[in-house]
């Protein structure tokens, strides 16, 4: 597949309000991203709005508050598309078609039963949740993250192992958590930690580096097949370097450490 | 008693719903000032007998609604009708081949292609009383000023004024605590901003007791429009379609702009809460999809927003600015709750609603589009060649009014007094303790300690453009920023930067003064990151305009204001007055003219930020240190009395903003931060913070003046510069004698041997980093 023939879902409805960067992001790795209404999916849309999912080889879930996001985040968007297409997701994700969540993003894929999806591709009920970080606070900051996938992520194809990136953080429900005692050690096992976050010179990351306190510094994950993947921080605010909150200390590029995520998935699509 | 002699002159008509004809032509002066004061109209005798004298003319009584919407439409909020003269002689004349548009939010050229739109209101009076909704409404009000120009928002700029957050003094009887009131508008902000995903990219605090009272939420907006899709906010002609947009209309926000138009008393609480409005951010968000969506589309002809004075407001002026008048059919309004009066729907300020213009034939396009966005969107008007308001309700004719008598408010020239102002002659210099503590104290101060707290519950990222963010540094050892720089259009450099310059202090002390050093140091906030000063919006607050002393302060401030952007030649294409700003007990605010500016930068690359770079590079003052301590930090922190308050040299300022920018675009300052509060001590002190690297510095080059004024002087026209030795004869040749070198970077404390000054970066960091976290909660 060529590069510009990679089209990208960037899904929405009212409150989603990252979909302009991340549509952004696809495009400057080459390509052909489009915002869509979860409405234009379901056939509530005037006839030439109207799109079908399987079209597409990447579904996106930018950040935001969808819905509003006054119960349990995401909730209410991951309700809707269930409903309505979670059919068509679930064969998306069975294809091993690439999915990415950021933010509240992330939140809906939990909640959709996208990950961690140990048992299943999309496990009928959550799993995992992302908890109200231990500050209770929205923080908006700076963050490190340490790439800790061993492989299997299609998101980290183009990253170092244990490279260290810069991706800011924007969230008040950041903590993974899940009922499960044994969780951190089967995501290890599965290869489905991607990054971590850590301090400066990667020493461990206490408050604010770690900006929510989740366990094992967990930041983002991916499922067992590696083509969902779910993270807090956001790579599409770092497409330049000059969005990188100590840019003006210095640089070596001028790229920003995002656009290897995205240049990642595309490394996998595009033969 | 007076409630029987209103009642009497109001006559229920025959018709099934709540309507009354109000029976002014019989009414006796007396009865008029209490059918004022019981309909909550906010006028006075004059304005009433105008109005009685309209009727005679008309041969009959007025109904409810048509004497509402009069309230509303002569209201200080809505009409100016204290401030336009004075506006109109030293501000509104100043013209730039720049400015696009003067409509809701003034509109300037950003590049060929973009404009970009800034505006800042106030929200005081409601956030005063319900802090969480009033800020966040505030919020809601500014974006849709800044979306009716068909604009995208890229920024929320948000000052506010608080008393002392840690104060323990006995309150005012009415009166909500400053630490409650400071949390709930951080909190109305935040959640309304960043749930509408628009980056709150700068603000300020200012903290005195003198804001207790009566507390101060201004909210700013930029935002980035094609050029061919600026819209206009008035209709294309007659024989147009309104649709009202968004959300909608309930009892919530009746009386919003009366209640803004009046004193703050003990019981303001009981009696206007009913003016505050509910936001409701998850309605706004997809109604700015839709709206830029039918904008880019061109099937509107105007759009505007409904704020003040909701659809009494909004249907009058989108048809007069047209020339034309309006027919409405009042019952097709969408409500929140069944059983509303007509007047009450007209003049509600029910939030997240807009107004649309289009021709007949895009009614059905444009009603699709904010179907799929699940927005509702009701036809309820039309525009039509007779300049009168007609207001329909089930077909009962219920109002019928002159658009030009309804919107042409009154107009004042109050009387005035002007203020003594502050002067050497009667300084009386402080004790102070050593330069150590007063530093750190000054560093402590709550005006100029960090507001990180604020800071990082507002997202300031989202939309991934911003470039230089409101702290900068290290990363999580960062200190304040000058400006905030975006770059508004993605894939392109270009950059707009901005900041908030305001000096409450020596508007008191010296409001003509006052007035230009708000412009001075906003000019030097945006100059200290490498923009070109372009535009700037202003919202005044000031006391109440019947007083002739407040007036004469308010007319002063504005003087020095429109001399200084008139000799910059910098326009401001929009506005704000927020009069009426007393508290309970006579209590009245400090003089506020709160400026958010605007900047250029060709290319973000390089902007520069105010943290040290590097050890060893060279130090410079830039501009001249001059024995003006009128109103400074110092003075307000250790008992100082009057003194001169800084004054501008315009020719100056331009000059050396000229010099600056040059020196910049060259690349040869490393780091710039203006001096404001607290001096150059202060100045210098925060560089050391963010850059985590320490300064020696000899002041014997800056002149006469002995340390302390050196230190602490708050004289505009002034930067810290860092500089590499190798770039300082280039950066000096330059800026000639308008720079000192004053030392180099290096070490870990800040040192100057002549003042007895040796501080360590990290109890400097403390002193500035703890105080708002530890009165706020939250430290970590």
């Amino acid at each position: 597949m060529k590069a510009s023939d990679v089209k990208v879902c960037v899904i929405r409805i009212e409150g989603t309000n990252c979909e302009d960067e991340m549509a952004e992001a696809f495009r400057m790795v080459g390509a052909a991203p489009e915002k869509v209404h979860l409405k234009q999916l379901t056939g509530q849309a005037p006839a030439d709005m109207r799109r079908s999912l399987e079209d597409y080889d990447i579904l996106a879930f930018p950040g935001g508050f969808s819905a509003g996001d006054y119960i349990r985040d995401g909730a209410i968007f991951a309700a809707r598309i269930k409903s309505a297409i979670g059919p068509q997701v679930r064969k998306f994700v069975e294809a091993e078609k690439p999915v990415l969540g950021v933010c509240n993003g992330f939140q809906i894929l939990v909640e959709l039963g996208l990950l961690p999806a140990m048992e299943d591709c999309m496990t009928p009920v959550p799993t995992a949740a992302l908890y109200t970080n231990d500050s209770a606070r929205f923080e908006c900051r700076p963050t490190l993250l340490r790439n800790d996938n061993r492989g299997k992520c299609m998101f980290t194809s183009a990253f170092k192992p244990k490279q260290v990136v810069m991706f800011p953080s924007a969230h008040a429900e950041g903590k993974l958590m899940s009922m499960d005692p044994k969780f951190v050690e089967k995501l290890e096992e599965n290869d489905q930690v991607v990054f971590r976050y850590v301090g400066p010179d990667g020493k461990a990351p206490v408050y604010p580096w770690n900006p929510n306190g989740s366990p094992s510094d967990i930041a983002g994950i991916c499922n067992p097949a590696g083509n969902v993947m779910g993270l807090m921080p956001h790579p599409e605010r770092v497409l330049t370097r000059f969005t990188h909150p100590d840019w003006t200390r210095g640089y070596t590029s001028e790229e920003g450490d995002g656009l290897l995520v995205f240049r990642s998935v595309m490394q996998k699509l595009v033969k | 008693m007076s409630q029987m002699s209103a009642d009497r002159l109001m006559i229920k008509r025959d018709v099934p719903f709540p309507l009354y004809d109000i029976d002014v032509l019989s009414a006796t002066d007396d009865e008029l000032k209490q059918l004022s004061s019981e309909l909550g109209l906010s006028l006075s005798l004059d304005e009433m007998k105008v109005i009685v004298d309209y009727f005679k003319k008309e041969g009959r009584n007025p109904t409810d609604i048509e004497l509402q919407s009069l309230g509303q439409a002569w209201s200080e909020h809505c009409c100016y009708k204290s401030s336009k003269n004075i506006l109109k002689e030293f501000v509104f004349a100043i013209d730039h081949p720049d400015i696009l548009s003067r409509g809701d939010a003034g509109v300037m050229v950003f590049d060929d292609d973009y404009g970009y739109a800034l505006r800042i209101e106030s929200h005081n009076h409601p956030s005063a009383i319900e802090p969480y909704g009033g800020a966040a409404t505030g919020i809601g009000g500014i974006l849709r000023d800044v979306i009716c120009m068909g604009a995208q928002p890229i920024g929320l700029v948000d000052p506010l004024c608080f008393g002392p957050i840690d104060t323990d003094k006995e309150l005012p009887k009415g009166i909500k605590h400053p630490r409650y009131l400071a949390s709930g508008v951080v909190s109305g902000i935040r959640d309304y901003g960043n749930r509408m995903g628009v980056p709150t990219i700068s603000g300020g605090f200012f903290f005195d007791d003198k804001y207790t009272g009566n507390c101060l939420v201004n909210v700013g907006c930029l935002g980035i429009v094609k050029r061919d899709v600026l819209m206009k906010n008035y209709a294309g002609g007659p024989g147009e379609v309104m649709i009202l947009l968004g959300g909608y209309t309930g009892r919530d926000g009746i009386h919003g702009v009366t209640f803004a138009s009046a004193d703050l008393t003990s019981t303001s609480d009981k009696d206007s809460r009913g003016a505050v409005q509910l936001g409701d951010p998850i309605t706004k968000e997809p109604t700015l999809h839709a709206c830029i969506e039918v904008a880019e589309k061109k099937l509107i002809t105007g759009m505007k927003d409904l704020g003040g004075g909701g659809l009494s407001c909004v249907i009058g002026e989108m048809a007069l600015d047209a020339g034309c008048g309006a027919d409405v059919d009042l019952d097709k309004v969408p409500l929140k709750e069944a059983g509303l009066a007509p007047w009450e729907i007209w003049v509600s300020e029910s939030q997240e609603r807009m107004m649309v213009t289009c021709k007949p034939e895009n009614v059905d396009r444009i009603l699709e589009i904010f179907d799929m966005w699940d927005v509702p969107a009701t036809v309820v008007a039309r525009t039509t060649d007779i300049p009168h308001t007609r207001i329909f309700w089930k077909g009962e004719l219920i109002f019928d009014m002159d658009l030009k008598f309804l919107t042409g408010g009154p107009v004042y020239d109050r009387p005035y007094e002007l203020p003594k102002t502050y002067c050497k002659c009667r300084e009386s210099f402080p004790i102070l303790p050593s330069n150590n503590e007063v530093i750190l104290k000054l560093l402590s101060d709550l005006n100029v300690a960090s507001k990180e707290w604020a800071i990082r519950q507002y997202d300031h990222e989202v939309r991934a453009g911003t470039v230089l963010k409101p702290m900068v540094g290290k990363m999580n050892m960062t200190g304040p920023g000058d400006a905030t720089v975006l770059m508004p259009v993605l894939g392109r450099w270009k950059g707009l930067a901005a900041a908030v310059g305001c000096n409450p202090w020596f508007c008191e002390g010296d409001p003509y003064k006052g007035g230009m050093a708000c412009i001075d140091e906003t000019c030097r906030n945006i100059v200290a990151v490498g923009a070109r000063p372009h535009a700037f919006t202003d919202c005044l607050n000031f006391g109440n305009p019947e007083i002739p002393e407040r007036l004469g302060v308010f007319r002063e401030a504005v003087r020095g204001l429109g001399e200084i952007c008139k000799s910059l030649g910098l326009p401001i294409p929009s506005g704000n007055v927020s009069l009426y700003n007393e508290a309970p007990g006579g209590h009245h605010i400090l003089p506020t003219p709160m400026i958010l500016g605007t900047g250029l930068i060709d290319d973000v690359r390089k902007a520069v930020s105010a943290d040290f770079k590097e050890e060893g590079d060279r130090i410079f003052i830039v501009g001249s240190t001059k024995d003006e301590m009128g109103a400074s930090l110092l003075f307000r922190k250790f008992g100082g009395i009057e003194g001169d308050v800084p004054g501008v040299d315009i020719d100056n300022l331009k000059k050396l903003m000229d010099k600056m920018l040059s020196a910049m675009d060259k690349g040869l300052v490393r780091a710039c931060h203006d001096c404001s509060d607290g001096g150059m001590a202060v100045a210098v002190a925060e560089m050391c913070i963010s850059g985590d690297i320490g300064a020696e510095l000899d002041l014997r080059d800056m002149g006469p003046l002995d340390d302390a004024r050196k230190l602490y002087s708050e004289s505009n026209t002034r930067w810290i510069a860092e500089v590499k030795e190798k770039d300082a004869k280039a950066f000096q040749d330059i800026m000639g004698a308008d720079a000192v070198c004053i030392g180099r970077t290096g070490g870990d404390s800040l040192k100057v041997a002549s003042a007895g000054v040796s501080l360590s970066v990290k109890d400097m960091r403390k002193a500035w980093n703890d105080p708002v976290w530890n009165i706020m909660g939250g430290a970590q």
